[in-house]
């Protein structure tokens, strides 16, 4: 157990679990800047059709994506557990995605973690870095980079 | 030595002597002889060697120190200015700018020697035939400067009482004094050869903060930071520490000469500052005589030698990122403004609430006031982007082998600094446009009756809410039958659509990527990029572009500016329940118009008001908005319409109500999101929504 918890602050890495549709996803704790609930989106015309649009995030306008309309899934139903978790990129500043629900944190070992090989005919796959296991249940690692960076492409 | 906490001092001044010197420079190929030029040159380039010595940059001094001597030389009359050797010293103000770059992004000199720059200069001193008598007058120099030094050590004076003395001097004195803190007056004399002696002054006061508390200053602390001294100071010190102590401390600190010192009485300084001679004074009094004479007999000297810095500085040097850092907390404090103002419009009822609102309005104009000053203090003159032209249009009159000249007016004129900061790369391309396409060969203008120099102009001045800034030429204009020809060639439209093209869409082509109308490529243009890049920056910038050309007579680029970016005037317009800010700039009157009077061209629809045509644009079709009851929607009787104005053209944009003018703080979008150009950016409002900003002008 001590060897374990060595390792763990050594290489280990915080995952934020969230859930979008059926499944669990991980997303690096270290990018998140902050979490908040569901509010008011101004729609912005012509943007893309994942983007919900901008909020207001203490004085700053920030972009909000849906992660489900991002992976192809049914568009969001807001309800009380709805959630934005505010992600920070040092070079692209800040998006506000938006998730079904915020379970809890969970601590990842690198043995933990499974890679997962994106399917190059499957364009949701490539948001995924790795499969997480963890007390029997699996969390989807994300890729957070293919998420912001793939705009161009659609 | 650690130098780094002078590094942006160096890189500020540094950057100021070779604008100077450029500046000289030029003027000296207009006028080999003048004299003052000639010492301004010198000067400049004796400062530039000194302060690369002083941050231990040996390369950058090498090359200053032979770019001094040669200057030397013309100044002692034993070399000619001539065409070839202005070209050099150009070239060595590029490698000094190098260098400085350099030195900007990694903190140091680099490697490069610039051998051959160094070659030519000595070629210079050389070709004069006194190759060696430029280290003779240098040698002598020497002597006499350390003679004076000499002279000037075994008079190290106690100057610290020969200030005046206020009472709230005397009372911090006393209470010092009281505190069983002992007092010491003390001079400190720079080393001469001292160049930042702000900067050296400023380590002997930290030095003896250390140990206690400075109480008097004289020269005052603001003059020593401005260099307002020659190269001693003095200073009262409270403290618990021995005088060796304090002198030690203040000797510690590099280019410091010495230090002396002994301590002081209360009653000492009352009887300086109110100018009476107490008997046990007079000694003291005596001394301070001759040595008040001499002090602005120091004076003057200093200030002879270096003309300039003698003008009294009303300015300080502020970093961009601390404005920044203001405008934001001012943007914040608008932003909370105008939610205390929609409370109070909210529930305005009862006496209690007049007062109230009173206050409000109060807070409102403060408000506004205040934006407007820091507005004002982010403001900078174009001058420190335009005065490179001139330096750039002589290069360019070699490389051309055209003559021409630059005339510039306006310079003085003030754009916001992230403005100014991002103007130079669009006018440079539009000056090298008007050098290369405008101006024809020297040659031709002969032929048809012009000056044989060619014109180029920049105007700049303020127009309303705008600075526009005006490039130009005297040449040939735009040949619009040949861009024509090209359009069709480059299959952009088709010859019949050509025939109906006004002047302005056929000048329009000058602006689309990848269109040129050089015959062929050169270093300067020819290659398509530059005016699509200018139009696309400076819209960027929020401003545009407008071209007027006369075949034969020349043309001119016309650009429009704002004066600031980030906080405008707007009128919020609502649709449906989506609220959209539109500039007050751009808005030119709202008008109520019956549906009927409504007509169609090409299926568009237009109205008529008074006289004009102007098309309509249905926002809610535009901005995709979601009718929820499309039916009352078309039973509507009467559109509001705003009506907007870009140059001559007008358009007007339907709305569903108007919400009334406010002053919004204008916020980015970020980068993840495709916007079109339609949005320029979004904005919080008092409730704390979110409403985003309409373009206008990418609208009509």
């Amino acid at each position: 157990m001590a060897e374990k918890l060595l390792m763990t602050e050594a290489d280990a890495k915080q995952y934020i679990v969230v859930k979008i549709g059926a499944e669990q996803y991980g997303i690096d704790i270290s990018f998140i800047d902050n979490i908040v609930r569901m509010q008011k989106i101004t729609r912005v015309p012509k943007a893309q059709g994942y983007f919900n649009g901008i909020i207001n995030l203490r004085g700053e306008v920030v972009p909000v994506m849906s992660l489900r309309v991002r992976m192809g899934l049914e568009p969001d139903e807001f309800n009380n557990d709805t959630r934005i978790i505010i992600l920070k990129f040092e070079e692209h500043g800040t998006l506000g995605v938006i998730v079904d629900q915020v379970k809890e944190v969970v601590t990842l070992l690198p043995n933990e973690i499974d890679p997962y090989i994106p399917d190059t005919r499957d364009d949701k796959s490539q948001f995924i870095k790795g499969i997480g296991k963890q007390s029997n249940q699996l969390i989807s690692l994300l890729e957070l980079n293919s998420i912001i960076e793939e705009k161009e492409a659609i | 030595m650690d130098v780094s906490q002078y590094l942006e001092i160096f890189i500020d001044e540094t950057s100021e002597h070779i604008q100077n010197l450029s500046d000289c420079i030029m003027n000296l190929e207009q006028e080999p002889d003048n004299k003052d030029t000639i010492n301004e040159i010198f000067r400049a380039a004796h400062s530039l060697k000194g302060m690369a010595g002083t941050m231990g940059f040996k390369r950058m001094q090498h090359l200053t120190h032979d770019m001094e001597n040669v200057f030397s030389e013309v100044r002692n009359d034993q070399i000619k200015v001539n065409s070839a050797m202005i070209d050099v010293l150009f070239q060595c103000l590029d490698a000094i700018e190098g260098y400085l770059d350099t030195i900007k992004s990694t903190s140091d000199e680099g490697t490069e020697e610039n051998e051959a720059i160094i070659k030519s200069l000595n070629d210079i001193l050389a070709s004069a035939g006194k190759g060696d008598a430029a280290p003779a007058p240098k040698k002598e120099e020497t002597p006499a400067e350390e003679k004076k030094e000499e002279a000037k050590s075994s008079n190290y004076e106690e100057k610290f009482l020969n200030g005046e003395f206020t009472d709230s001097d005397k009372a911090a004195f006393k209470e010092q004094e009281d505190a069983g803190l002992k007092i010491y007056g003390m001079t400190v004399y720079i080393e001469q050869s001292c160049l930042l002696k702000s900067a050296r002054a400023f380590l002997v006061f930290k030095a003896l903060e250390e140990l206690g508390t400075i109480i008097y200053y004289n020269p005052s602390s603001q003059d020593v930071e401005d260099e307002k001294f020659d190269f001693d100071f003095s200073l009262l010190v409270a403290t618990n520490s021995s005088l060796d102590d304090c002198i030690k401390a203040a000797k510690g600190v590099l280019e410091i000469e010495t230090a002396v010192g002994r301590e002081v009485k209360a009653e000492e300084l009352s009887n300086e500052g109110a100018e009476e001679s107490a008997p046990a004074e007079i000694k003291e009094e005596a001394k301070a005589l001759p040595e008040a004479t001499k002090a602005p007999a120091n004076n003057k000297q200093s200030s002879g030698g270096n003309g300039k810095q003698a003008v009294t500085s009303r300015t300080v040097r502020v970093d961009i990122e601390k404005l920044d850092t203001l405008m934001n907390q001012v943007s914040e404090l608008i932003i909370a403004k105008n939610s205390l103002v929609s409370i109070s419009s909210a529930d305005g009822s009862g006496a209690q609430s007049q007062s109230f609102t009173e206050q409000i309005e109060y807070l409102e104009r403060i408000t506004t006031l205040l934006h407007e000053s820091v507005m004002k203090a982010r403001m900078v003159p174009i001058e420190s982007v335009v005065n490179k032209f001139p330096r750039m249009i002589r290069d360019l009159s070699k490389t051309l082998d055209k003559k021409m000249e630059l005339v510039m007016t306006g310079e003085d004129t003030e754009l916001d600094r992230t403005v100014v900061d991002q103007i130079g790369d669009p006018l440079q391309h539009l000056l090298r446009n008007s050098a290369d396409h405008g101006l024809e060969a020297n040659d031709v203008r002969v032929k048809r009756g012009k000056p044989e120099v060619g014109k180029i102009f920049l105007n700049a001045y303020q127009e309303g809410n705008n600075v526009v800034i005006e490039v130009g030429d005297d040449g040939n204009g735009i040949d619009t039958a040949s861009v024509k020809q090209k359009a069709i060639e480059r299959g952009l439209v088709t010859a019949d659509q050509a025939e109906t093209l006004s002047q302005k869409e056929i000048i329009d082509f000058l602006f689309m990527p990848g269109f040129s109308m050089a015959k062929k490529v050169s270093d300067i243009s020819g290659r398509g990029v530059g005016l699509d890049v200018v139009k696309s920056n400076i819209e960027a910038l929020g401003g545009d572009v407008e071209v007027k050309s006369t075949l034969g007579e020349g043309s001119k680029f016309i650009v429009r500016l704002p004066l600031t970016l980030a906080i405008i005037q707007a009128l919020m317009v609502e649709i449906e329940d989506e609220k959209y800010a539109i500039a007050l700039g751009s808005i030119q009157n709202i008008e109520d118009i019956p549906v009927a009077d409504v007509k169609y061209v090409q299926a568009k629809e237009v109205v008529t008001l008074r006289g004009s045509v102007i098309p309509l644009i249905r926002l809610d079709k535009v901005l995709d908005v979601e009718r929820k009851d499309p039916e009352a929607e078309a039973k509507k009787t009467s559109l509001t319409v705003v009506i907007v104005r870009k140059g001559d053209n007008y358009a007007g944009l339907v709305v569903d109500r108007l919400m009334g003018q406010q002053e919004i703080v204008i916020k980015s979008l970020g980068k993840y999101i495709n916007n079109n150009k339609m949005i320029s950016g979004a904005t919080i409002l008092g409730d704390g929504e979110v409403a985003l900003i309409l373009d206008a002008n990418t609208l009509i």
